[in-house]
């Protein structure tokens, strides 16, 4: 490239010219969308959400009005922030504590491993979807797959476990354990960087495998640990699809399944209050950011880093 | 990784198996095997449902019908105003489109935040990353509002024409990782050919990315196909509707009444990803061990 340079300023000067022309022509896409689908949003929506806005009419400056109601009378946040975050505070650990689990165990060498792998990842492929929303919905139902077997095996009656609303969350936090899968695989991934020297340096000193797994494992896997931790409670964050199935898109009964995002989406296209539901994004916004950031800040307390 | 250092590890954690206790290896087989046959037992008996009578449904755990019938699958495929037909073949249009949107926009993007220079290039790649972790909550409404204006809503534009503007950072980052890895010494040689960027791109950097691109097509069919909420607030009309809106419409259309004709429908839209998931297994469990994907 000097070389080129050499010959005459103006070659060199034209290459530049022609290395930016190319640059910003191969990013142009990207560029487009970034200011007309991501800032130009994200800007407008906070602007919104000082608003009274409808999507008819002009939009009102209300300043703080909408995040003032959020905070002091609107019942429904509060409920969605308690079922928001007795979701989160199940389904992320327990869906780590099962991915780890099974990773750690199917990590023993056993034969039959990428077929165990594929049987437990493939929950996580599907279960997103519609379909096993209604799957879900009849399992759980007073007369669905699960009572049915409690019935069979054990002689137990059970409720539906759909339509009671003490019960209902935990069918959506099963739902959401159940597709560890995704995680598991990280894990699996994470337990192989693990120099296996280390094992056999510890099994010399007569360390049990239960020690072993304390005191190699665990640490080692601290950064794994805390990526699949991040994603995961984003994600608990965002679920919608489940919620809005099992309960046709009211989050009943009487609310217990009113996850954040489903009030979210009531607010702005069903009640089309543009300008509050854009508040009460904004409020989600900074919730996963405070989250994020915590755990981050916390990182450097449990997560080991060695190189 | 690897499959040389993967093989060798496994190699290695086998024979710290076989030094082992064999009770110890049944007890760790018999949890796996209990746990498999839970976490699966309700997918299969969905599909085997969808063979049953309706009453056998709530009468019956087992996962073969006493009567086989195929019934529920012409049921269900006609059971709305507009077949099950119409709405898979909307499905598949907007997944095909969605995949090429962004095998190109991404990769132009990772193409320039890698094999380019150009001034701004660290800011706009850090920005760039910045959208990877943003939930779209943020600019769902503006973006809704906009595609109303351009009188979009009602047309498959919204979930499409982002996808040409790179708008999953995700797919961005995946190539980014990818092309680092492409030797430097191949661009350079085909510099001393006389290529400009555009043919490097063409002819070096994607014929060797094909691995990274396949990636990013399969998670890109899979994600949209299975995905709801974006349909959901932008199509309307039930001629428009994916098969995810179309399951959902069924469900109240039916009102829970056929049950086996819904299990047929929710199987059907879940044949897709399955036979994907068949085909590309290997592909997509390593896309996600390796950059720690989510879905």
């Amino acid at each position: 490239m000097a070389s080129m340079g050499d010959t005459s300023p103006d070659v060199g000067r034209f290459a530049r010219l022609q290395d930016q022309l190319a640059g910003y022509g191969f990013l142009a896409p990207w560029l487009i969308g970034f200011f007309v689908l991501t800032l130009g949003p994200a800007v407008a929506s906070f602007y919104l959400s000082l608003t009274d806005y409808s999507g008819l009419n002009a939009p009102h400056w209300v300043g703080a009005e909408n995040y003032l109601r959020i905070a002091t009378d609107d019942d429904r946040f509060w409920t969605a922030m308690n079922v928001t975050f007795t979701f989160v505070l199940l389904s992320v650990p327990l869906k780590l504590l099962f991915a780890l689990g099974v990773a750690v165990a199917l990590n023993k060498g056993l034969k039959g491993l990428s077929l165990f792998r594929a049987i437990f990842y493939l929950p996580s492929l599907v279960g997103g979807s519609v379909a096993i929303a209604v799957l879900w919905r009849q399992v759980f139902s007073g007369d669905g797959l699960l009572n049915q077997a409690l019935n069979m095996l054990f002689g137990y009656e059970g409720p539906s476990w759909i339509s009671n609303p003490s019960t209902s969350i935990y069918t959506l936090v099963l739902l959401a354990v159940w597709q560890f899968g995704s995680s598991m695989i990280i894990f699996l991934a994470g337990l192989r960087q693990i120099p296996k020297d280390m094992y056999e340096a510890a099994s010399l000193d007569g360390a049990s495998p239960a020690r072993q797994f304390f005191k190699i494992t665990l640490p080692l896997l601290t950064p794994v640990i805390f990526f699949n931790a991040v994603i995961i409670t984003i994600d608990a964050f965002k679920a919608f699809t489940s919620a809005f199935i099992i309960s046709d898109g009211t989050g009943g009964p009487i609310d217990s399944t009113l996850f954040y995002t489903l009030y979210l989406y009531q607010e702005a296209f069903t009640n089309f209050r543009f300008g509050y539901a854009s508040a009460l994004a904004w409020v989600l916004v900074v919730i996963i950011a405070f989250f994020t950031a915590m755990s981050f800040l916390s990182a450097r307390y449990w997560v080991h880093y060695d190189d | 990784m690897t499959e040389a250092t993967m093989t060798a590890a496994i190699a290695r954690s086998e024979k710290e198996v076989s030094e082992r206790s064999p009770l110890a290896r049944a007890f760790i087989y018999a949890a796996l095997v209990a746990v498999s046959f839970v976490m699966l037992y309700p997918l299969l008996w969905m599909i085997a449902s969808s063979f049953k009578p309706d009453d056998e449904i709530f009468t019956s755990t087992s996962l073969l019908p006493h009567a086989f019938s195929a019934d529920a699958y012409r049921r269900g495929w006609n059971g709305l105003s507009v077949g099950f037909g119409q709405m898979f073949f909307n499905s598949l249009v907007v997944c095909i489109l969605v995949v090429i949107g962004n095998l190109i926009s991404c990769s132009m993007a990772a193409y320039a935040f890698t094999r380019l220079r150009f001034r701004g290039r660290g800011f706009w790649f850090a920005l760039m990353l910045g959208t990877l972790m943003m939930p779209q909550h943020a600019v769902l409404i503006p973006q809704y509002v906009l595609f109303l204006k351009l009188g979009w809503v009602n047309t498959i534009m919204p979930l499409v024409v982002p996808k040409f503007l790179a708008i999953d950072a995700f797919f961005v980052f995946l190539m980014v990782q990818f092309f680092r890895g492409i030797p430097r010494e191949l661009d350079e040689a085909a510099v001393m050919d006389g290529c400009g960027p555009l043919r490097i791109f063409l002819k070096v950097i994607l014929p060797l990315s094909t691995p990274v691109l396949a990636t990013a097509a399969v998670f890109s069919f899979i994600w949209t196909w299975d995905d709801f909420f974006a349909p959901l607030i932008y199509l309307n009309d039930i001629e428009k509707y994916t098969a995810q809106l179309g399951l959902r419409t069924f469900v109240d259309a039916t009102a829970q009444s056929d049950w086996s004709a819904l299990f047929a429908m929710s199987t059907l839209t879940v044949l897709p990803v399955f036979i994907l998931f068949v085909l590309f297994q290997r592909l997509l469990i390593e896309g996600i061990a390796t950059t720690g994907m989510k879905r």
